[in-house]
């Protein structure tokens, strides 16, 4: 790609779109590129879930990060994206014990979780969190690593939900918002309702073990 | 390959390499650069750049199965990721041996540009302090290079490479040529404000970075996207793929064969001249010799020494050029120690665009002579860096619902101030690398064994990193702070300023190189990169790399004209 191309792709990203101006569309050379892809969540298509563990994964999604006057997780994709992190992401152990938390909402649900009423569901929400409690899960600054394997369910099923929300196109962009590139200003003004900024690094990519 | 059309044979293209090559062709020389990494084009092929965590697989959190398969080592790095991953090193395809008990972790890059793509992009010069440090305390060979001597080739390479900061005057970090310093965030600038009444001797400045705050050289201005070790198109910070390499090429006198992994050199009889150089094709494991007047290491430190080892012969029974027995030996790195503070001022101010710099103190410990105080030789600096808390520092309470979601929106009300110290390293000949007597890569190199431990003067500094911090810290207002004790320490290599394994010095008989870089006992032979290293100061290096380099490509060019070398 040269830079005249470059910059018309870049562009074309700012713009909001992957969609190509007539007449010109993306080489192979350019759509190797992170940034000229489409969201990561629409280009796998995950099948590990049964439709009632994925009706419970959306269902506490949903109650976890709601829609409001801003998208919620499932505008965002939250359910794919958990759904593609165990399939994909987590070891064969940590996926035997995700989805056994998931039956387990399930199975408290009375075989369909997502059926219950919102109360109810967020009353086993609230007992998983009784329960796990003590977890040092819970310790101010305990995220800052890539991932708790020794965490319960219910706070690795929220850590996803989190970074599946905060993470995904519509979460960065319609509730967090974007640091616009071009020049730098450290004494920009923050007003009392303005959102954080979406992150191009995650700090727990880069707080990382020593050893 | 006609390899007789060469006059110098450059192993390496990262910070050191490219700088080799491009003086050695701008001087008329025909140059040949031996890459062991796969070639990408600037610009072109920086796939990461500006990508969205959306766009990237797992939102940009990694592959884990891959990256602890592959990337075992390499994926510690902050700076290691989804965006960078075509330019580090596979840890298992191309191994060293980590002493357990003495582990040493080697970042290691494997690309045309090499970790001059992933560096921090800091530069400080030494001073005279620096230089005259072994000297004055016994620890190591003297240097037999003075600030005077080297400081006219430190303006060569900034005015080239572009270095934005503030000049201060100070003895101990002498100023360089300087395009506009970046601007502050409104906290450092409070911070600052009540250092300077309460703390006044404390040397705090703006961050000395090789990125541009102006054009300079045909490359742009930063746009203040952020993570530059993706790679920028712009070229605003300064690589050998966005600037040496170009120049080099431009002369029409250099040719660069990338996937070509130096395994030994070969000398003629008499033992003092390189006559070949063994390369192992990286995709299809052909051997090939070539041959040039004069030959440049440049591989980074580790892999030089390596290749310096693997060239035993009956006339350097100990490896090419260590008649001295100092190859291999007083391996050094920076021990990184962090402090926080947390503070409740300019809540109300954030900031547009992301600053890839933080402030600098300079050293203030042992600074002239010894504190009374210090229970350790030599210094520290901090690299200072402002980050404003958000979601990804609270998600992890009780709750959910409308209110839960609301209080991840906004960022928290405070500031973090983080002080990294970085601690000088002294010279121990216990930290060393050397060939495993039986275990071999896959093209049937031996491998590289690392031993590496702190001693109890970089552990001593590292404790009162965290006293000086907490003073400077609570001198600047913070609420809260938390210091490091310093009982858990980074692991050596994990600064990525590996150093000294082919040190300099004055003395044939304790070091391994002149004071232009050239082997006592090889006339054609120059080590340049992060090797040649006789002690390490406090401060990042590769600058001082570079202005080495440069210095010995002009008494090289020198040489080879007077026919000294060919």
């Amino acid at each position: 790609m040269n830079r005249r191309e470059f910059m018309q792709c870049a562009a074309m990203l700012s713009a909001g779109t992957t969609l190509a101006p007539t007449g010109w569309a993306l080489s192979e050379e350019q759509s190797k590129y992170l940034a000229s892809r489409d969201p990561y969540i629409d280009q796998v298509s995950p099948e590990l879930f049964s439709e009632a563990q994925r009706g419970a994964v959306t269902a506490a999604a949903d109650l976890t990060i709601p829609r409001t006057d801003t998208p919620g997780a499932v505008d965002a994709g939250v359910p794919r994206f958990i759904e593609l992190m165990v399939a994909d992401w987590l070891t064969d152990d940590e996926r035997i014990g995700f989805v056994a938390g998931i039956d387990d909402l399930n199975a408290r649900g009375n075989g369909d979780f997502a059926g219950l009423p919102p109360s109810a569901q967020l009353s086993i929400l609230e007992a998983l969190e009784d329960e796990a409690a003590d977890s040092p899960w819970y310790n101010f600054g305990a995220t800052l690593r890539l991932w708790d394997s020794e965490a319960p369910f219910i706070c690795q099923f929220k850590e996803l939900t989190v970074l599946g929300f905060m993470l995904s196109k519509t979460g960065s962009k319609e509730f967090l918002r974007p640091n616009p590139m071009g020049k730098f200003d450290g004494e920009y003004p923050l007003g009392p309702d303005d959102a954080a900024y979406d992150k191009s690094t995650l700090l727990r990519m880069i707080a990382k073990e020593a050893g | 390959m006609e390899s007789a059309q060469f006059d110098a044979i450059v192993v390496g293209s990262g910070i050191s390499g490219g700088w080799a090559a491009k003086e050695l062709t701008e001087k008329g020389l025909k140059v040949l650069v031996l890459e062991r990494g796969q070639d990408i084009r600037h610009s072109a092929d920086y796939y990461g750049e500006h990508a969205e965590n959306w766009q990237m697989p797992f939102y940009g959190m990694g592959d884990r199965e891959r990256d602890d398969r592959d990337y075992a080592i390499q994926k510690k790095s902050y700076a290691f990721g989804e965006p960078t991953l075509q330019y580090w090193n596979n840890d298992r395809l191309n191994p060293y041996v980590k002493t357990p008990e003495k582990p040493f972790n080697w970042m290691r890059a494997d690309v045309v540009g090499g970790r001059s793509l992933l560096w921090g992009r800091q530069v400080y010069r030494w001073s005279e302090q620096d230089f005259k440090a072994n000297g004055a305390d016994g620890h190591g060979v003297e240097w037999p290079v003075s600030y005077q001597d080297i400081a006219p080739w430190y303006s060569h390479v900034e005015k080239f490479i572009g270095v934005s900061g503030q000049a201060e005057g100070w003895d101990q970090l002498p100023d360089s040529e300087f395009l506009p310093p970046m601007d502050y965030y409104a906290l450092e600038k409070t911070a600052l404000a009540r250092i300077r009444k309460k703390e006044p001797h404390i040397p705090i400045t703006m961050g000395r970075v090789a990125i541009l705050t102006q054009d300079h050289n045909g490359r742009a201005a930063c746009h203040y996207c952020g993570p530059c070790q993706r790679g920028c198109s712009t070229g605003s910070y300064f690589s050998s793929q966005s600037s040496t390499l170009p120049a080099a090429r431009a002369t029409g006198n250099l040719t660069l064969l990338s996937d070509h992994v130096v395994e030994k050199l070969e000398h003629d009889e008499t033992g003092r001249r390189v006559t070949a150089v063994l390369a192992v094709n990286t995709q299809t494991g052909e051997r090939k010799r070539f041959s040039a007047k004069t030959v440049f290491l440049c591989a980074s430190t580790l892999a030089s020494t390596q290749v310096l080892l693997n060239s035993a012969s009956d006339k350097h029974p100990e490896g090419l050029a260590n008649g001295s027995g100092v190859v291999g030996n007083y391996l050094m790195d920076h021990l990184a120690v962090s402090h926080t503070g947390t503070f409740v001022d300019d809540t109300d101010r954030y900031y547009l665009g992301e600053r890839p710099n933080g402030l600098y103190i300079a050293r203030f410990r042992n600074n002239g002579e010894q504190d009374e105080d210090a229970d350790f030789k030599r210094g520290y600096g901090y690299q200072c860096i402002p980050l404003r808390p958000d979601w990804e520092n609270t998600f992890n309470v009780r709750g959910f619902g409308a209110d839960y979601k609301e209080s991840l929106r906004k960022p928290m009300p405070i500031w973090i101030w983080a002080l990294r110290a970085f601690i000088e390293c002294l010279p121990n000949k216990s930290n060393r690398v050397f060939l495993h007597p039986t275990r071999k890569d896959r093209f049937g190199v031996p491998l590289l064994v690392t031993e590496f431990e702190w001693s109890d003067n970089e552990r001593n500094a590292a404790v009162d990193s965290g006293v000086q911090a907490g003073r400077i810290l609570r001198a600047a207002g913070a609420v809260l702070t938390d210091l490091s004790d310093a009982r858990k320490l980074d692991v050596g290599g994990d600064a990525i300023h590996e150093m000294g394994t082919v040190r300099m010095g004055k003395d044939p008989a304790t070091s391994a190189l002149n004071k232009f870089n050239q082997a006592h006992e090889v006339d054609n032979l120059f080590v340049t990169d992060g090797s040649f290293m006789t002690s390490s100061s406090c401060v990042n290096p590769s600058l001082t790399y570079m202005a080495f380099t440069a210095r010995a490509c002009d008494y090289a060019a020198a040489q080879l004209a007077e026919g000294h070398l060919g």
